[in-house]
């Protein structure tokens, strides 16, 4: 149900600005407000006097409404009983109130809400009258006039586009930004920033959307608004800050700053007009948290599909109506192969496309009386009715078939999978939650036996789901007792052998399981989403220890490898910096390695967090190059420092002529941007030599020093200073 | 028979010749008791100073005669299209008084305050002003505003604002035997049995909504930016003129603006092919968010059931006596053919065959809880027990 209160706050707007003269504004605000809220009756206290009452008939209680402007709850009126009250201040300092009573009901907190804005619109409203009256008299002040009734209906303005961008349910951040903007605009180009609280107990405090040139606002400014629930106006270095607390459904959620280079006694204007920006953020944001929660409730946006709560009730209730035990009900459970490398290479608006596509073929699999569904990612699933077992893993193989013709997708045909687990309810009370999860642990067999496959759920299977289960629980147990540890590759100068950096590189050896490949944990830890800790653990430690070996080897570098997840995380940037600074280690010291797939599929949330990253001094290196999409237009728009080539261009133990054209096309390339390359996977001294003649300036690989531990790495640096052997670091240390 | 302590009648007629039309319908709504009050509701075709002169033989000299010109009239008998309606009631448990007031185009609100002073000195136990106002003033809520805030807030308000059939020209109020233009006329009727007054309508929203960009009193020029004509010859999918569009009322178009308790409605019944601009007879505000209203019949046989149930709800488990019926002509257009007359039957049925009378008008007036007093496409109902 969209918010109607939301609705008619433009109108009233519009209709209490449209007075000329305070009692026509007070009364059309007082009708309206009583009107908008279905109430009996209205008025306005202004400085003691009761003004515009409506609706007490012949006799106004004027000392019942001084009360009421004063905080007293209900009020008494001749012939019609007790009325509930609710008294909406008009701002200033004074205790003029608009006051609405209802028969009927109490005010609801969306109401009372709603009242409140009306309350500081008035106020607003009549303190631009009383100025223009004033004015009026002085011709001098002519031209201010006109200023001050442009201001209002610029006001009125912008205030309509952001109301009518929110009735058109445009995304939030542009409802948002236009309420940044149109604030900024109109208080004379202040920098406008709209600080909310994240979730979570120390609710700390993030721009969510700025308008403006110049500096931030502090925390403590907005902290302060949010903590007193008041506009705040405050002198600051260049003129006055003022900020204006922000509410979603009655709570707190943030506040609505602006810094002004000065205000040349306007601030009461200015705070009220601030005010009223801050209840359309408000307003905002508790519709988009309706709305969103109404359709995230029932259907997935993507695919148009159930999602998994509505799944979940719709099998609820097939299996609640079943007359017998005879009657199977089936349920599917499908995920899609390869889905992630579509996305990560062609970008997220591919990977939707692409999975509207897969519903409307999935849909096409079953009967119209079946139900399909979007569970989340990459994973469907579809309920079928009275049909054997035989039946259902036959539709199963079908979509199998379905999905595995090649799709078209932004401009290019698309080559997915799928797996398929089937559970059939064979129990009279089976439970729907326990149906969908046995389909989902036969459809990770499925994956495991290899892609593109259909089993149908065993009990034995459980037991390899629970272990799967338990690797969250590891993993996390991993973090908190300090199981991981980290080795460290050096990166070696071909030139003369010396190491210049470190590449750390995480492991983990599980008490329950042994040592457990990164490549095997990392894709787990990404998914179960753990990687933005991990990776911040291996930041930090590998920070504080390079710290260390800086004393000795002053120029020595740290190389850390970062997750597409984390990358997105929206404080990526500033985690970075917070590790470096606790560490005590210099920016410039530290490269970022990601993966090329990374920065293509995250290319305007990763660009941003590395641009920060970049211009606090942190290099970047690109990981395995030429593996992936790589992509000249992205090496000259991004902040890179360094390629490192991928070790498949290296492998063979005599490098071909063509491996060599290839590695020296990317040196050239390197060199024509001014880039590091980093040789990877460098296993024998002809390819160190070959590496060498090219121009290679750094490598890494076990034919120059293997990953190592921590305490043997001071001794292998130090051997690599003076004399200049390249290859005497080939050491069988450590695996 | 003797005159009973209340009693309520109920007449008709589609006589052609005026005065036989006005005294007919009235003899049959009086019946053998002596009237304090009549309702009228009649055709701009009439000779109207005729029709009320023969509502006033048959009435006597000293029953007090209110009502206006309708887009056609309903009563017990059916719904009837340039005929006459008349609705009568008297006995001592009534008292009746009467005001009318001119409507000042700067201060429309005075006349409403003015024709509520008919409740003036009024102290029966259940109380409420009804009012008959000129329909094209273009300021309806500022007419029912100004009454509201003249009477205490413990008394209802219904009643309805005049038609012209579908001329949109000229309509008239009654007032004893005058024939008045531009006015409104109050009866402040007082009784000492229970008053219900019932409100539906039987309209729904159709997405997406729409937000007035642009308006001025009931004129609308821009809807979400773009010319108001454009948009509702587009949202429903007609290519022509904005004449043939709005031709005999097949569209007319109900706009609901957003409310705490569902929607306030405008009836758009013109449009101007020049400016691209549509109006209705009430102001429609600039920023409201609108949404085009549809309607089945079903939907608005219910409301009449409805209104007429909630109406009888409210008079204490007494049996109605009689009703007065303020009907939409928008949503006569909408139950044209074949269904005026199940709408007839549904508010029969829902008054267990209690006599009504009424007329189709240009929105309604019904004030029971809340201040928002003036309606449209909606049925109002009047029940005295």
């Amino acid at each position: 149900m969209p918010n109607w209160s939301t609705h008619l706050l433009t109108e009233y707007f519009t209709a209490v600005n449209a007075a000329e003269h305070e009692e026509t504004a007070i009364a059309s605000a007082v009708e309206r407000a009583t009107e908008m809220v279905e109430a009996e009756a209205g008025a306005v206290v202004r400085d003691g006097r009761v003004i515009g009452a409506y609706g007490f008939g012949s006799v106004v209680p004027e000392i019942a409404l001084g009360e009421a402007a004063a905080g007293q709850p209900m009020i008494e009126i001749p012939y019609v009983g007790e009325l509930h009250v609710a008294s909406n201040p008009l701002g200033g300092e004074t205790g003029d109130a608009l006051i609405v009573a209802r028969q009927a009901e109490p005010f609801d907190p969306e109401e009372r809400q709603m009242l409140q804005g009306m309350g500081q619109v008035l106020g607003l409203a009549l303190r631009s009258i009383r100025v223009l009256a004033a004015e009026r008299h002085l011709r001098a002040e002519k031209e201010r006039q006109a200023t001050s009734a442009q201001t209002r209906q610029r006001l009125v303005e912008s205030l309509l586009t952001i109301q009518r961008a929110i009735s058109a349910r445009r995304p939030l951040p542009e409802i948002l930004d236009a309420v940044t903007c149109g604030a900024a605009d109109l208080l004379g180009g202040a920098k406008v920033t709209l600080m909310l609280a994240e979730g979570g107990p120390d609710q700390r405090l993030t721009a969510a959307s700025t308008c403006g040139d110049g500096d931030s606002p502090p925390d403590s400014l907005a902290q302060a608004a949010m903590a007193g629930g008041a506009v705040l106006v405050r002198p600051s270095e260049q003129g006055w800050m003022i900020a204006a607390p922000v509410r979603v459904t009655g709570e707190m959620a943030g506040s609505l700053c602006a810094l002004l280079a000065s205000t040349g006694g306007q601030q009461t204007e200015q705070r009220d007009q601030l005010s009223a920006f801050a209840q359309q953020v408000s307003l905002a944001l508790t519709d988009a948290r309706t709305v969103e929660a109404v359709r995230e409730a029932h259907h997935d946006p993507i695919t148009g599909l159930p999602n998994r709560a509505l799944f979940l009730k719709i099998l609820n209730r097939v299996l609640a109506s079943r007359g017998t035990m005879a009657d199977p009900t089936s349920v599917l459970f499908i995920d899609l192969d390869r889905f992630k490398a579509v996305n990560d290479s062609l970008g997220h608006d591919a990977g939707d496309q692409l999975l509207a596509l897969v519903a409307r073929r999935l849909r096409g699999c079953v009967r119209a009386s079946d139900t399909t569904a979007r569970l989340g990612g990459d994973e469907f699933a579809a309920l079928l009715h009275d049909l054997p077992v035989e039946a259902a893993q036959f539709v199963g193989e079908r979509i199998v078939a379905a999905i595995k013709e090649p799709f078209r997708v932004a401009g290019r045909e698309v080559f997915v999978g799928a797996s398929v687990g089937v559970a059939v309810s064979r129990e009279a009370r089976q439970n729907s939650e326990e149906l969908l999860h046995n389909a989902d642990v036969a459809m990770y067999r499925a994956k495991k036996d290899g892609l593109g496959r259909v089993l149908v759920y065993e009990p034995y299977m459980h037991a390899e789901a629970l272990d799967r289960l338990s690797l969250r629980g590891d993993l996390q147990r991993a973090l908190r007792e300090g199981e991981f540890r980290l080795q460290y590759q050096p990166l070696i100068r071909l030139a003369d052998g010396r190491a210049t950096g470190v590449e750390a590189l995480i492991r983990w050896h599980s008490p329950t399981r042994g040592f457990v490949s990164p490549v095997d944990f990392i894709p787990k830890a990404e998914e179960f989403g753990l990687i933005a800790d991990i990776g911040q653990w291996v930041l930090e430690t590998g920070a504080l220890q390079v710290t260390k070996w800086r004393r000795d080897f002053p120029d020595l570098t740290l190389n850390v490898n970062v997750s597409g997840h984390q990358l997105v995380h929206p404080r990526f940037a500033d985690n970075v910096m917070r590790a470096l600074a606790i560490a005590g280690l210099p920016s410039s010291a530290v490269t970022l390695e990601l993966t090329e797939s990374v920065l293509v599929s995250e290319p305007d949330l990763g660009r941003s967090a590395l641009g920060v990253l970049r211009k606090l001094g942190v290099q970047l290196s690109i990981d395995d190059f030429g593996t992936g999409y790589s992509s000249l237009a992205y090496l000259r728009e991004l902040p890179v420092d360094e390629l490192k080539v991928d070790r498949a261009f290296i492998a063979r133990a005599e490098l071909t002529g063509e491996d060599l054209a290839l590695v020296r096309t990317i040196v050239e390339l390197a060199q024509i941007l001014g880039l590091r390359v980093v040789a990877e996977g460098i296993e024998n001294a002809a390819q160190l030599a070959a590496l060498r003649k090219l121009g290679c300036g750094l490598g890494q690989g076990y034919h120059l020093c293997r990953p190592i531990d921590p305490e043997h790495v001071a001794v292998r640096l130090a051997a690599t200073q003076g004399e200049s052997p390249v290859g005497v670091l080939d050491h069988r240390s450590t695996a | 028979m003797s005159n009973p302590h209340r009693w309520f009648g109920v007449g008709q007629s589609a006589a052609a010749d005026s005065r036989k039309a006005g005294a007919g319908a009235a003899a049959e709504a009086i019946g053998l008791g002596e009237a304090k009050a009549l309702f009228v509701f009649a055709s701009v075709a009439h000779d109207l100073p005729a029709l009320l002169a023969g509502v006033r033989m048959e009435a006597g000299p000293d029953a007090e005669i209110v009502g206006a010109t309708s887009m056609g009239e309903l009563g017990s008998a059916g719904a009837t299209d340039g005929g006459v309606a008349i609705a009568a009631l008297g006995g001592d448990g009534f008292t009746v008084q009467t005001r009318a007031a001119l409507i000042s185009k700067a201060d429309p609100r005075d006349a409403g305050a003015r024709a509520a002073q008919a409740l003036h000195g009024l102290d029966d136990e259940h109380q409420v002003l009804i009012m008959f106002s000129e329909g094209l003033s273009g300021q309806p809520h500022e007419i029912v505003r100004g009454a509201y805030s003249a009477i205490d807030p413990g008394i209802p308000l219904v009643g309805g604002f005049a038609a012209d059939d579908r001329h949109f020209s000229e309509t008239f109020q009654f007032y004893n035997d005058e024939v008045l233009a531009g006015a409104v006329v109050g009866l402040g009727l007082g009784s000492d049995g229970p008053i219900g007054i019932g409100v539906a309508h039987g309209w729904r929203r159709t997405e997406p909504p729409m937000v007035v960009t642009k308006s001025s009193g009931p004129h609308i020029y821009e809807l979400d930016g773009e010319p108001a004509l454009d948009v509702l010859l587009r949202r429903n999918d007609f290519d022509g003129s904005a004449e043939e569009f709005f031709d005999r009322g097949r569209q007319l178009q109900p706009l609901g603006l957003s409310r705490r308790s569902g929607e306030d409605i405008r009836v758009i019944h013109a449009g101007d092919d020049e400016a691209r601009s549509v109006w209705g007879t009430a102001d429609v505000p600039q920023g409201a968010l609108v949404w085009l209203m549809e309607g089945d019949r079903q939907a608005m046989l219910d409301g009449a059931a409805w209104s007429c149930t909630e109406a009888v709800a409210r008079l204490d488990g007494l049996p109605p006596l009689g009703v007065l019926a303020f009907d939409c002509g928008g949503r006569r257009a909408g139950l044209i053919e074949g269904g005026l007359d199940q709408e007839i039957q549904a508010m029969r049925t829902a008054l267990s065959d209690a006599p009504f009378a009424g007329f189709y008008s240009l929105g309604e007036i019904a004030r029971v809880r809340g201040a928002l007093g003036t309606h449209h496409l909606t049925l109002v109902t009047l029940a005295l027990a």
